[in-house]
């Protein structure tokens, strides 16, 4: 690996750590955005707010168990009751607000990202009307998603060179942890999952939690 | 969860702007991310331990410590099991693994491993100095300030200010339901989230009561009504404070600017260099150390200012 090209100023985007914070920071800046530009009510300021902060508090119940992250089953029925975009606030928020009192790290920035994707995703589980089976297989699911992709800084950053060799390597690095984290989002779900979701949902239909029409901001 | 954070103190450090400290921390990131040479994040990893020391952090500091060992234990020896491009092969295994191919260990791949474990010490290092010494409320008021979005700040600094409520809540219904005879200890893994989910319930449906009341003391107060906003607390601009915010975003340029010219690099593969700077980086490295440690007496200046 001699240096076949001359040094430019453009190699310091060859800084994969850092190429992938930015792209990630700017995924989350986008739905960050989107939620600036929708019409949002005092009240989807406060649900969101709040579901945030119930997410983030449930993890001190569960502080025992180690990887047992009782706020993925939080945010996937929160985006499947609420909408893509509320499911990633929540998951976005979960992240940024639980690491202020357990600790801000550059993790902050992926754990946003993957607990704001798995909100997204479960949006979308709601058109193919899955039963409480389907439920507990997504859960495990983004229990896996969601340390590949905290795996995926780690790799980019510490790793060299950047190879699938490396990438799989890192990947079993936290298989324990994931299937910890899998198996509580399966029991989770399978047990709160259709209450959780029951009541959200008659929340909803109470409060009418929908974007209105009216202008408040 | 309740020893890690962040805790009011009377150190220099802790009466500094926050802007002034989350300029100097993002100057620390970019330094540390754009630097590969190994005696350039050695000085970084030194010129922060001061900073945690005079802001009486040094405990939390070593707690979190204890936890990234871990994570450069895993860097150390992934790289030293994966990477085969190093030339000083220290240990070649006599098996071939599936897929991995020959194990072989290098010096390269060792001293790669350690020079990015110190990268991530600088990193997390930084970060405490970010968790354990600005108020997470002065953050939302800095973010306002930078004229971030206001809806999104409002929501994470709602939720900000709910978590110590909704820990009291959690505390009180898990007595209630202790009381009422529920068995947290014991038993395996499904048994102790099945009994856990009784608070997981009760917390929920009791929250989502808290957001309709959240969102009627909202309304009238006429949230959104769009006037400019004024400010309970404010964040008060000396010329102290200028300066200090002007010497904490400097170190961060500098490193751009080493960054595009190449300066504080190194390479690892497939030899490694000897571990030295050449003549104007030993410049540059006096220059980043002085800048960076500028922010300590500046924070004493600052502290003697706001006594007279």
């Amino acid at each position: 690996m001699a240096p076949v090209f001359k040094p430019s100023p453009l190699d310091i985007l060859s800084n994969w750590g850092l190429v992938s914070a930015i792209l990630v920071g700017l995924a989350i800046i986008a739905f960050f955005a989107e939620f600036e530009g929708k019409r949002v009510s005092s009240k989807e300021i406060a649900l969101v707010g709040m579901l945030g902060t119930v997410s983030a508090v449930l993890r001190i119940p569960f502080a025992a168990m180690p990887s047992v992250q009782p706020c993925t089953a939080l945010i996937i029925c929160s985006g499947y009751v609420f909408g893509p975009l509320v499911g990633f606030m929540v998951g976005a928020i979960t992240a940024l607000v639980s690491n202020f009192f357990l600790g801000q790290g550059p993790w902050t920035l992926y754990q946003m990202f993957a607990w704001g994707m798995a909100g997204v995703t479960a949006a979308y589980l709601r058109r193919f009307n899955l039963d409480r089976r389907g439920l507990i297989a997504f859960g495990i699911f983004w229990g896996y998603a969601f340390g590949a992709i905290m795996n995926m800084w780690f790799w980019a950053s510490f790793i060299y060179p950047l190879t699938l060799k490396t990438f799989i390597v890192a990947q079993l690095n936290s298989v324990w942890f994931d299937t910890a984290h899998a198996v509580g989002n399966a029991i989770l779900l399978g047990v709160l999952g259709n209450k959780t979701i029951a009541i959200l949902e008659r929340f909803r239909k109470r409060f009418q939690w929908q974007i209105t029409t009216q202008c408040f901001i | 969860m309740r020893s890690l954070r962040y805790q009011d103190k009377e150190t220099p450090v802790h009466k500094l702007n926050p802007f002034s400290k989350l300029a100097w921390i993002g100057s620390v990131l970019i330094l540390a991310l754009i630097l590969d040479n190994p005696l350039f994040l050695l000085a970084l990893f030194l010129l922060v331990l001061p900073i945690i020391k005079v802001a009486g952090i040094w405990k939390e500091w070593l707690s979190t410590m204890k936890f990234s060992l871990f994570m450069c234990l895993a860097i150390i020896l992934i790289n030293a099991l994966v990477s085969s491009r190093g030339s000083h092969i220290l240990f070649e295994a006599p098996f071939r693994i599936p897929v991995m191919g020959i194990p072989v260990i290098t010096l390269e791949a060792i001293l790669y491993g350690v020079a990015m474990s110190l990268r991530l010490l600088v990193i997390i290092s930084v970060f405490a100095v970010l968790t354990f010494t600005i108020h997470p409320d002065d953050m939302m008021l800095a973010m306002i300030k930078m004229k971030l979005p206001y809806k999104s700040v409002l929501v994470i600094s709602l939720s900000t200010r709910f978590i110590p409520t909704l820990v009291d809540d959690t505390q009180r219904i898990t007595d209630i339901q202790r009381s009422r005879g529920l068995e947290l200890d014991g038993g395996g893994l499904a048994h102790r989230i099945k009994s856990r989910s009784s608070i997981v319930i009760a917390l929920l449906s009791n929250s989502l009561d808290r957001a309709v009341q959240v969102a009627e003391a909202m309304e009238s107060r006429a949230f959104g009504i769009g006037r400019g906003r004024t400010f309970y607390k404010d964040i008060k601009f000396t010329i102290t404070d200028i300066t200090t915010v002007v010497f904490a975003l400097l170190p961060g340029v500098l490193g751009i600017v080493m960054g595009i010219y190449g300066y504080g690099q190194y390479q690892y593969y497939p030899t490694f260099e000897r571990i030295s700077l050449n003549g104007p980086e030993w410049y540059l490295l006096a220059l980043m150390t002085s800048l960076l440690f500028a922010i300590l007496p500046l924070a004493y200046i600052k502290r003697r200012v706001n006594l007279d």
